[in-house]
């Protein structure tokens, strides 16, 4: 079952990409449009081999992954405190509930303006838009363990501290799984969306600098490689959840 | 002895004196007093809203008693405790824990966690019919297994007194007669005294020492009904005549209350 399933996806995809093949070099026929998906090969290659897609991924990586970890120490500590605090909640909910709706990467401009062109500016958007889902899941995930797993312990003379760590970490586990994982996607996008506004270096910048130039080889390049970010990193997410939380498996 | 009681001959393990329990304004249980002898097994029936259940959980500490007071060997009640265990209607059992490591979570929580507690779990669970499943994670397990794993953990604390509130309520009809003919084989070994909270008539006469009837509005001890039939008991016991007058008896006391619940209360 799972087998066929993966080759029919496999089989898709080939598919796919010898459509878009076909559609660019018999159709479109002009590299201005559409790339094909051999020249984005190729794009990368020379990309590759220049050094130039090194410098790029380093800097998106070093802003992705420093805003990412710090969104996710915050977001987990902010949504332990709102789920034992009910004063905190009442403090925090409104501003997260808020911001969460906005999109808050419209700021970018303002944080280039307040941290420079470097990649600090855009540490600070990655975190407004990982943050969110972080807090909102791991609050959730704390607030809506089971109140009979609860008293089964509390039978046993349980106090707070032991029904915090048996039961209620292990049982929001898996919400602050997806919370982290539904942060990577918001992550890129914030990386890219950030460079855009002005950077020096970056993928976002190189999708900026090729769409200037019109050289839509290395724009669908930084793009298929941003894609390739994203599938790897949800894909290792995945991998953690079967590995930590088994039981909401299947 | 308090309200002038005789001494009995031994003191029970197991006292209830003056028990009543209201939320805001209705009166759940109301002046329940008995005393209970180590190593008995008790039952308690009644029809839904007659408060067994609240009862259960009073003793268990999980709730507190508006008046009276419960005593497990002379020294009151006043919160949970591992010298009860409960056995839950629903399993409880952490997804997360093997059957081992939830069976072994009341040590754990007691900090009585040692290689002894372990080796003394490991025969619960053999004892209970689960060997060889120690690494089994609970979503591998059927329903009834589930209810194994619930009882070996209530019973890993080494408890005095097991509560069990319908521990079988959610299994079909053929695996809890299973379950019950197991719980009497387990209750052999260690005759630990039980308080066994059911809806089935046929359960609690097939299983005790003592039946408590209990009656509604306010819930209360109507009458308790000692159980003369033999041990060990096996499942064709339910066809004799003696065990049918019993249940038939039970029945009888609680069938007014039942229609009411039924025809008045669409429950």
């Amino acid at each position: 079952m799972r087998q066929s399933r993966l080759g029919v996806s496999a089989l898709s995809l080939v598919g796919g990409l010898l459509i878009w093949e076909g559609m660019s070099r018999l159709y479109v026929d002009n590299s201005l449009f559409l790339a094909a998906p051999s020249q984005i090969a190729f794009a990368i290659y020379k990309l590759a081999v220049s050094g130039d897609l090194a410098r790029h991924v380093e800097i998106s990586a070093a802003e992705f992954a420093i805003g990412y970890v710090i969104a996710s120490v915050i977001g987990i500590a902010m949504g332990l405190v709102m789920a034992e605090s009910e004063r905190a909640k009442g403090i925090l909910q409104p501003w997260i509930s808020g911001l969460y709706a906005t999109p808050t990467i419209a700021l970018a401009p303002l944080f280039l303006l307040w941290l420079g062109i470097g990649i600090w500016s855009k540490v600070l958007v990655v975190i407004t838009l990982v943050l969110f889902p972080v807090v909102i899941n791991t609050e959730a995930g704390l607030r809506t363990t089971s109140i009979r797993l609860i008293e089964m312990l509390k039978s046993f003379g349980a106090t707070r501290r032991q029904i915090f760590v048996k039961i209620s970490l292990p049982s929001a586990a898996p919400f602050v799984l997806a919370g982290l994982k539904l942060g990577i996607g918001r992550g890129l996008i914030a990386v890219v969306v950030a460079e855009l506004f002005g950077s020096r270096a970056g993928l976002g910048q190189l999708i900026s600098q090729s769409a200037d130039a019109f050289n839509m080889p290395n724009l669908f390049a930084a793009v298929v490689i941003l894609a390739t970010a994203g599938i790897a990193m949800t894909a290792g997410f995945t991998w953690l959840e079967k590995r930590l939380v088994p039981w909401t498996q299947d | 002895m308090a309200e002038g009681r005789a001494v009995a001959a031994t003191a029970p393990k197991l006292r209830v004196a003056g028990l009543c329990k209201k939320f805001t304004d209705l009166e759940v249980l109301s002046q329940i007093g008995i005393d209970i002898a180590d190593g008995e097994f008790i039952s308690i029936v009644g029809p839904s809203g007659c408060g067994k259940t609240t009862f259960l959980r009073i003793v268990a500490g999980l709730e507190q008693a508006s008046a009276g007071e419960v005593q497990i060997d002379g020294s009151p009640v006043t919160g949970p405790g591992i010298d009860r265990g409960f056995v839950f209607q629903s399993d409880n059992l952490l997804p997360w824990r093997t059957v081992l490591n939830n069976a072994l979570i009341g040590p754990e929580v007691a900090g009585t966690a040692s290689p002894q507690a372990k080796s003394r779990t490991l025969e619960l669970l053999k004892l209970v019919g689960l060997a060889g499943f120690e690494q089994y994670f609970p979503r591998q397990l059927s329903g009834g297994m589930r209810q194994r794993v619930n009882l070996a953990r209530a019973l890993a604390v080494d408890p005095k007194i097991l509560l069990m509130d319908e521990p079988f309520a959610a299994l079909d009809a053929q695996t809890r007669e299973i379950m019950q003919t197991e719980l009497t084989r387990i209750w052999e070994q260690g005759r630990k005294t039980v308080l066994f909270v059911t809806h089935q008539i046929d359960e609690a006469v097939f299983l005790s020492d003592r039946v408590l009837v209990f009656a509604r509005r306010p819930g209360r001890l109507r009458e308790a009904i000692n159980i003369a039939l033999p041990r060990p008991r096996a499942l064709g016991l339910k066809r004799t005549p003696d065990f049918v007058r019993y249940v038939d008896h039970i029945w009888s006391l609680i069938e007014e209350d039942v229609r009411q619940s039924v025809l008045h209360e669409g429950r």
